[in-house]
């Protein structure tokens, strides 16, 4: 403890008087020791405790003190011409700053005149006013007079589980000037010399003020209380000054406080579902999983857990989100303005922020819903530096399953199970370490012949290292595994098992550096890719089947990032980064060779290429620009423009409108190129009517090259050649995005409304490869209105209503246009591709907490959540289908909710 | 339908997709419902079934319009077309339209295994000529069919004095010792004798059908070329094919893999389960494409084939079969010809010699003249035993 000063800032409670320090009068001889010394003899004549850092103290020597009758006279000799303070508490710990002094303000508030103007600053201890009951001097009082601003720096943490709070609004209302906390919990502000009032909120935390005499530059750590009786959460309202402020335009922040109130479907919290409600995504249905990111396919987003990506984001076919939510701290999605730490998806990146264990005491919380069950564990190892989470979802349906006396569904089987683990350890200030696994698994069995099942597993080692106060790194490898498996029986002579996988490793180190006005990122990615697109193996001896496995993939890619965050001007800050990106295939690999005068077909195979082990088959790459602008109009407005490209290699194979089972990944090759995106956005954002409002409309164009299609009709199940089925087609998106929230009081509410269009078009000169005469044509979720209001009330502590009303145009649709008969056979025609729609889609959800205990230390809280899922009870058109009965088409409208789901949960924290 | 069930994987997506799709509807109420869409104007495109094979017969390219949706049957035949084929040696034919949209190849064609054939068409309408064109297609050889044989499947079982009903599932067996032929498609021919039971004059007759449906399977995952069990057709007690005796002559064609692909993709897009997981629906590519405009749509395809063929009767006793005459006499009347008669009666027996004669009458052409249903001209390869 001696050498380490744990906490800096405490609760503003510890007072101090000036008699206090008397009573360590010195009678014994200190003259020349060193600082070590001279503590340690200290320490023994009376009861106190020095806190301080060695390095601070290393050089000081006491010299000769012979005049001094008191330890703060000792003290004040010491630190004479150092940056070091001290404050003599009543307890006897005795805590030694560097940079800045604490200081305890006895004076009452007053709120005006509380700032002065930088170049005006005539300072003394008269005007150190303060709103607080505390007012902190940072710097050295004798720069008060210099010019220029000065930096301060500093880290925020949660009080109770001393973990680090990233994403922290520091804001300075006055100035209009913010930041916010960075991965690691430290905010970087330059700031005028000054009095300060600095806010610091976040979601689930209670607000903080700290006013503060700005001499020069220096730290300031804050610790920060979460608020422990989880509905009296100011659930938006610490977002509202960040707005102004990011950099990026459409970056989106959700909290799992917020979250975990909105209505439920099956009564699962789910983190997808709530992405969803952010202007800009889109989903083609219900029960689909993936969403759609301004116009991107669902394989462009990038799904962050731990550091690593997610390849299938869902279970259940889409109903569940993969990832528990209980160890979701906090979701980031950018939609646009992508950082350039980030790379290898086009549309999005949904950065899934997990929780670290409790560093104080055990903790748990289980829960129970209409499909799913799941519990958490979490607390400390060894106290404040070892801590552990835990936590597993699964569901019974298949005890469900059995109970339904309906014979097709009776042998059937349907469940998945998802399992985290975080270990974090503190090796000291500077050092830590995680190392985080996730695995998830489903598995679905119908009529005990056929089944599936697959696995995402994830593994992630991190060990973040900090520098000093202003750079900070970051190093993690991870490895991120995918498979699913399908096996049948049906036909003993045909029964086979097929499969599908994808692993990839990853390296990142990220860099973290403030230096005067910039903050600096940069750092290096690399991906190992290896995929087996299909294998096909028999099921047993008496299949007929022969084994047989495509071709398997192998990758790197490669990226180095720098960017810069830089204050041009008081009013303009510039975010200008490049991200160099690379990617490589490696042998063994047989790439065929076509006719170049005709559309790629078996018939137009010309030669096949052998690459040897090792060798490299294709290589791609080149700079990717990410640039945004951040103009502050007044205190009250911004406008934001940004830039930024971003390429992709790895697709995943769909021909299905929304993301199947049987989807596969597949790497950019000899003929798929990778998919190339370049998006202009521009922003305005406003705080409205005393910051209780908040207003935005952001305006984006979008192109993205490389776009994979594919023939009519193409099915891509052990596909040797899947370049022949692919035609390579262009796309382009636009929109507009109005946000208006309220996010003050016990009503809030906001209304999302999106006005956006998406289109293909083929680019092949060939026929085969042409859709609809080479014309633009909406995109599967081209929804151009969409609609978003959520609304929530809560009505006292123990009470609160939130509710959610979506509209949107419905998606487009390819209906069957004419018949024909080859053969006697009657065959269907279809229209142009999406020349139609589905009907429009409306529902509304309604959900309804309780919490049955208010005390936050009582043994068990429990909460109910009941909830209504399609309110209105309206059959939305999920899909429409013809099927011939007879000689005749009809047609089929399938709802997916055909009716209101109502649903119970019970939850409770012990 | 049945190449549903033997295509293996696409078998098991569409499996997945139904119990998926039974998964919902219990789970979350989901319901299915009629729906017409509002659906706009659309173009008619040009069908083109054409198929020529290495038998010594005369080939078919039948030329049609699309029909709109919901039109049913009423085949817009199209005319006047020049068609001809050539083949990668440098011959040519030009086909003859014999009955409107019906062209049939000249008889010195007969289609040679291992050749390239492309087919022409054009219309001859003067200004705004349009010439649509084929890849070239390779004639790849066929195995002869190893057998074809039935089941008696059980519809109804018997219990007590009730006989039960019978079904009959035809299967084939074949296999390419060669193992060059991989894709394989069928159709078949189907006759059956019809014996009324009054003495008319036209009292039996053979009743023809044809396949409606595409039957294709590919041995391409297989270790050898061979293919076991494959059901031809089904036939239910509510035909009377097998009353007395059915012959089925079905015939194996050869596929290039492009055709079997076609034909794969039609039968993905035709049989949409109306999943979560549907394809997303394309009309499937023919291998014709107008020349003066590419992006014109064409349906329909070019077909080469090797061809095999192998014929099976089938005489058994099948119980339940429906009965279509049991309600054929209407009236009785005394040895004067009725008012009518031909036109909406027609006499079933004719007894001069009976005290007093008379005469048996049916309001049903059907009962009283076979050929109504099928032609009493004995098919040459009929055997009466």
């Amino acid at each position: 403890m001696k050498s380490k000063i744990t906490i800096l800032i405490l609760a503003l409670f510890f007072s101090l008087s000036l008699e206090a320090q008397e009573k360590y009068r010195i009678s014994s001889d200190f003259n020349n020791l060193s600082f070590k010394e001279f503590t340690l003899k200290a320490e023994k004549l009376f009861s106190i405790k020095f806190f301080y850092r060695d390095e601070w103290v290393s050089r000081l020597k006491t010299g000769d003190l012979s005049d001094c009758l008191t330890l703060s006279c000792v003290m004040d000799n010491l630190f004479k011409g150092t940056t070091l303070y001290y404050i003599i508490e009543e307890s006897g710990n005795i805590v030694i700053t560097n940079r800045f002094a604490i200081k305890v303000s006895v004076a009452p508030s007053e709120k005006d005149n509380s700032f002065l103007p930088p170049n005006d600053y005539s300072g003394s201890g008269e005007n150190q006013r303060s709103e607080g009951n505390m007012s902190i001097n940072i710097g050295n009082p004798v720069e008060r007079n210099k010019p220029g601003n000065v930096i301060l720096t500093g880290y925020i943490r949660n009080k109770d589980t001393q973990e680090p709070v990233p994403g922290v609004t520091v804001f300075i209302q006055k100035l209009s000037v913010g930041t916010v906390s960075n991965e690691y919990g430290y905010y970087t502000l330059t700031l005028p010399r000054g009095i300060h009032s600095l806010q610091f909120s976040f979601i689930g935390m209670r607000e903080k003020a700290i006013n503060l005499n700005l001499y020069g530059n220096g730290e300031l750590n804050v610790d920060m209380n979460s608020v422990l009786i989880p509905l009296k959460e100011t659930i938006v309202s610490a977002q509202k000054s960040v707005t102004l402020q990011r950099f990026e335009v459409g970056a989106e922040k959700i909290n799992i406080s917020s979250f975990k109130l909105l209505p439920t479907s099956m009564g699962e919290s789910d983190i997808i579902k709530s992405v969803l409600l952010i202007p800009g995504v889109q989903t083609v249905g219900e029960g689909s999983a993936g969403f759609n990111v301004r116009g991107g396919s669902t394989d462009q987003n990038l799904i962050l857990l731990y550091g690593s990506p997610i390849y299938n984001s869902s279970h259940f076919f889409g109903f569940f989100s993969a990832v528990n939510s209980d160890i979701i701290k906090d979701v980031t999605l950018y939609k646009g303005g992508i950082p350039s730490r980030y790379g290898g998806r086009i549309s999005s990146v949904l950065d899934i922020g997990s929780r670290e264990g409790n560093r104080k005491e055990f903790a748990g919380n289980a829960g129970i819903s209409p499909i799913t069950t799941h519990v958490s564990l979490e607390g400390p190892i060894i106290k404040d530096t070892l801590t552990y989470i835990l936590t597993a979802r699964t569901t019974y349906s298949n005890w469900i399953f059995g109970l339904i006396n309906y014979p097709a569904l009776h042998n059937s089987r349907a469940s998945f199970y998802d399992l985290n683990g975080k270990i974090t350890y503190d090796l000291n200030k500077n050092n830590k370490i995680d190392l985080s696994a996730y695995m998830s698994h489903d598995a679905f069995r119908f009529n005990s012949d056929t089944t599936y099942a697959y696995n995402n597993n994830i593994v992630a080692l991190k060990w973040r290292h900090f520098f000093n106060s202003r750079f900070f790194s970051s190093f993690s490898i991870n490895n991120s595994f995918y498979d699913y498996k399908i096996s049948s029986q049906y036909l003993t002579t045909e029964a086979f098992i097929l499969s599908h996988r994808l692993n990839s490793t990853g390296l990142k180190a990220d860099f973290n550096w403030f230096l005067g006005r910039n903050e600096i990122n940069f750092g290096m990615d690399l991906t190992r890719y290896s995929i087996i697109p299909g294998s096909y193996q028999p099921y047993n001896d008496s299949s007929l089947v022969v084994p047989h496995t495509l071709q398997k993939e192998r990758a790197w890619e490669g990226a180095l990032y720098i960017d810069d965050k830089f204050l041009l001007t008081d009013f303009l800050s510039v975010n200008a980064g490049i991200r160099m990106s690379s990617f490589f295939t490696f042998g063994p690999q047989t790439v065929m060779v076509y006719n170049p005068a005709y559309s790629k077909s078996i018939s137009t195979i010309t030669d096949t290429l052998n690459y040897k082990t090792g060798s490299i088959v294709n290589k791609y790459g080149g700079p990717e620009f990410r640039v945004s602008l951040n103009f502050r109009i007044s205190e009250k407005n911004s406008f934001k423009i940004n830039y930024n490209r971003t390429r992709q290699y790895l697709h995943l194979l769909s021909n299905s409108t929304s993301i199947s089972p049987t989807d596969t990944w597949k790497l950019s090759d000899s003929y798929i190129k990778p998919q190339i995106g370049d998006q202009v956005a521009v922003g305005f954002y406003e705080i409205l009517f005393k910051n209780n409002f908040e207003a935005s409309a952001e305006l984006y164009y979008k192109e993205i090259r490389n776009m994979v299609d594919f023939k009519g009709g193409t099915d891509f199940i052990m596909d040797e050649h899947i370049e022949k089925d692919i035609v390579n087609v262009k796309g382009k998106a636009y929109g507009l995005e109005l946000v208006l929230k309220k996010t003050e009081g016990k009503i809030r509410y906001s209304v999302g409304y999106t006005y956006s269009r998406t289109f293909i078009r083929s680019l092949s000169s060939f026929s085969e490869e042409i859709i609809n005469a080479g014309k633009w044509f909406p995109a599967n979720f081209d929804k151009p209105n969409d609609l978003v209001v959520t609304f929530n009330y809560i009505f006292s502590r123990r009470f609160s209503i939130s509710s959610n009303y979506t509209w949107s145009t419905g998606r487009p649709i390819t209906y069957p246009v004419a018949t024909y008969h080859m053969y006697d056979d009657v065959l269907v025609h279809y229209s142009d591709r999406n020349k139609y729609r589905i009907p429009d889609y409306s529902r509304l959800d309604l959900s309804f907490q309780v919490n049955g205990s208010l005390r936050s230390h009582k043994l068990a809280r429990p909460t109910w959540t009941f909830s209504v899922f399609n309110l209105l009870g309206r059959q939305n058109v999920y899909s429409i289908y013809f099927k011939k009965v007879g000689d005749i088409y009809t047609g089929y409208k399938l709802s997916v909710f055909g009716q209101a789901i109502p649903s119970v949960t019970f939850s409770f924290d012990f | 339908m049945i190449f549903k069930l033997f295509k293996i994987l696409f078998f098991t997506t569409g499996t997945l997709q139904t119990s998926i799709l039974i998964l919902l509807l219990v789970f979350l109420n989901s319901c299915i419902a009629q729906f017409v869409p509002k659906v706009g104007e659309e173009k008619e495109v040009l069908v083109v079934q054409g198929l020529i094979t290495d038998m010594h017969e005369t080939d078919t390219i039948k030329l049609s319009e699309s029909l709109a949706l919901g039109q049913v049957d009423n085949l817009k035949p199209v005319q006047g077309y020049t068609v001809s084929i050539s083949d990668n040696i440098g011959n040519i034919y030009y086909l003859s339209e014999t009955a409107p949209g019906t062209y049939l190849t000249p008889s010195a064609f007969q289609g040679v295994i291992g050749r390239f054939y492309t087919l022409y068409v054009s219309s001859n309408s003067g200004r705004g000529s349009l010439n649509y064109e084929s890849n070239p297609m390779e004639m790849k050889p066929v195995p002869p069919i190893d057998s074809i044989y039935y089941m008696k499947t059980v519809i109804e079982p018997a219990i007590g004095s009730f006989k039960g009903v019978d079904g009959c599932q035809i299967y084939l067996d074949t296999h390419d010792p060669s193992g060059v032929c991989r894709f394989f498609r069928w159709d078949f021919a189907e006759t059956w004798i019809l014996r009324l039971l009054f003495p008319v004059q036209n009292q039996t007759c053979w009743i023809s059908d044809k396949s409606h449906s595409i039957n294709i399977k590919s041995t391409a995952a297989l270790n050898e070329s061979r293919i076991a069990r494959l059901p031809v057709t089904y036939i239910t007690n509510t035909t009377d094919r097998l009353s007395r005796k059915y012959s089925i002559l079905v015939n194996q064609y050869s596929l290039n893999e492009d055709e079997y692909q076609y034909w794969e993709k039609i039968q993905n897009v035709a049989v949409q389960v109306g999943g979560l997981y549907d394809l997303i629906p394309a009309s499937v590519q023919s291998n014709l494409k107008c020349i003066e405009d590419p992006t014109e749509k064409v349906l329909g395809y070019f077909s080469v084939s090797a061809k095999s063929s192998k014929r099976l009767f089938i005489k058994d006793n099948f119980e339940g079969i429906i009965y279509r005459y049991g309600d054929c006499v209407t009236d009785t009347i005394g040895y004067v010809d009725p008012p009518g008669l031909g036109i909406t009666v027609w006499i079933l027996e004719d007894e001069p010699h009976f005290i007093p004669p008379f005469k048996v009458l049916t309001d049903k052409k059907g009962c009283a003249d076979c050929t109504v249903r099928g032609s009493n001209i004995k098919p040459d390869y009929w055997e009466d035993k």
